[in-house]
């Protein structure tokens, strides 16, 4: 199942999590303005070599970039078009070794460990009447229910093939839809049952 | 009974609720003290309607509800740790990813700081001999497993009634048998929805709601049986609707 987080413990995990962040921002900050092809290919290499020093399972998530596909084709694309094939390269190359990089992160890090780190950044959230801790509950939250609607559109998926025998593809988009929305129904009536947000932010 | 006192009874006075123009709970009134109770009835009787009423999910159009002398329309704030709430899909109730940060979301509703709250919610697995658990992703849990982790999660905040809508439906018979012995050993008094009727065996008391209203009110044993015979008598009247 695709997940954003490990099931199974690596040395990553027990690096702390503001050093990871830390590196993450680090290396966003320098690869952003170089536009050397031989750079960006040793990114991409280095976000490789780490997937394969996590393990087999991280290797699996690597699936991700599939779904980021479509995405980076247009990117390269409109590069091309725009009579720069070689920067659509560097560019594709850099966006994919950071989502890789950064996915890694989030594979290996416990939500409330990293929320240690960013939960002081967010802050000044407050001033504007923005709860830190809604912010942190939101993306907690989103890395918890990410398998889950894999889960529900392999289901749908699997009940529209069990009656048609292909595959339901965009069509089970609206169906998919309505389901996360019953989804956020029930979790909204459970989280209120404990208490709600609001509450715990008043600490 | 009369021998409970009022703040550990569950206090429905003349309770009416409408949910999409339809009234689900007509003119109810129960006085619930019995340790174990039991909710029976078809679907769409109002069962988890009326559970919802228990720890202010849902508030009556009119009527009062008052649980282990909290009113539930006006102490909102301490109802949810007075009430803990099973619901039917373990799924819907987790809300983080691992096991740790979920029980310790619990301890930290109830005002614990961070830390304090990821050692207690360690000590609280440890004490259900899950220690190991920790940190574990949730999505790597068994149904059985999702369904342990939320009581484990619901019960650190020592609530004082226990409310369960359907918590069986989605377990295997071994796995159902080890979660209603874990409720059995509860100190709390214990709301149970079930459509698996042998489970309100030991219960003290069994209401059969149908269609809003009690239709029987007693010890399991006839209750369950009249409930039993009743869709027996149905199943020889396929035509009438509701089946």
């Amino acid at each position: 199942m695709i997940s954003l987080y490990l099931a199974r413990r690596t040395w990553a995990h027990r690096l702390p999590a503001w050093l990871k962040l830390g590196v993450l921002a680090g290396l966003s900050l320098v690869v952003t303005p170089l536009d050397s092809l031989p750079a960006m290919a040793a990114l991409v290499a280095g976000a490789l070599a780490l997937y394969a020093a996590l393990g087999r399972e991280a290797l699996r998530q690597m699936v991700l970039l599939r779904a980021m596909a479509p995405l980076l084709a247009l990117l390269f694309a409109f590069h091309w078009w725009s009579g720069d094939p070689r920067l659509g390269l560097v560019a594709v190359l850099r966006l994919a070794g950071m989502i890789l990089i950064a996915n890694a992160v989030t594979m290996t890090t416990r939500m409330d460990e990293m929320m240690e780190v960013v939960e002081p950044l967010l802050r000044p959230l407050a001033l504007i009447g923005v709860s830190p801790r809604a912010v942190a509950l939101a993306v907690a939250m989103m890395i918890r229910f990410v398998p889950l609607l894999f889960a529900l559109w392999e289901a749908l998926n699997e009940s529209w093939r069990a009656r048609c025998g292909r595959r339901g593809g965009w069509r089970l988009l609206a169906p998919f839809c309505i389901q996360t929305l019953r989804l956020s129904n029930h979790v909204a009536e459970a989280l209120s049952a404990r208490g709600g947000v609001s509450r715990a932010s008043r600490r | 009974m009369p021998t409970t006192p009022d703040d550990r009874r569950i206090l429905l006075d003349n309770v009416t609720l409408e949910r999409g123009g339809r009234e689900v709970l007509s003119a109810l009134s129960l006085a619930l003290g019995e340790a174990r109770v039991g909710l029976i009835g078809d679907n769409g009787s109002g069962k988890s309607s009326l559970a919802r009423l228990f720890n202010g999910l849902l508030l009556p159009d009119s009527g009062r509800v008052r649980v282990h002398g909290l009113d539930t329309a006006a102490d909102t704030a301490a109802l949810p740790r007075r009430v803990g709430f099973i619901f039917q899909n373990p799924d819907h109730q987790i809300i983080f990813p691992t096991v740790i940060e979920e029980i310790a979301f619990s301890l930290e509703q109830t005002g614990l700081p961070r830390r304090a709250a990821a050692a207690e919610a360690r000590s609280a697995l440890a004490r259900h001999g899950r220690a190991h658990w920790a940190d574990r992703a949730v999505h790597t849990l068994s149904e059985g497993e999702k369904q342990f982790l939320c009581i484990i999660a619901v019960l650190v905040m020592e609530p004082t009634l226990l409310v369960l809508d359907e918590p069986f439906s989605s377990l295997d018979l071994p796995t159902r048998l080890r979660l209603e012995r874990l409720i059995d050993t509860l100190p709390q008094q214990v709301v149970l929805i079930a459509h698996e009727l042998d489970a309100f065996a030991g219960y003290d008391r069994v209401i059969w709601l149908d269609r809003g209203r009690v239709a029987m009110d007693g010890a399991p044993g006839p209750v369950v049986e009249a409930y039993r015979q009743r869709a027996l008598e149905r199943l020889a009247r396929p035509a009438e609707p509701g089946t």
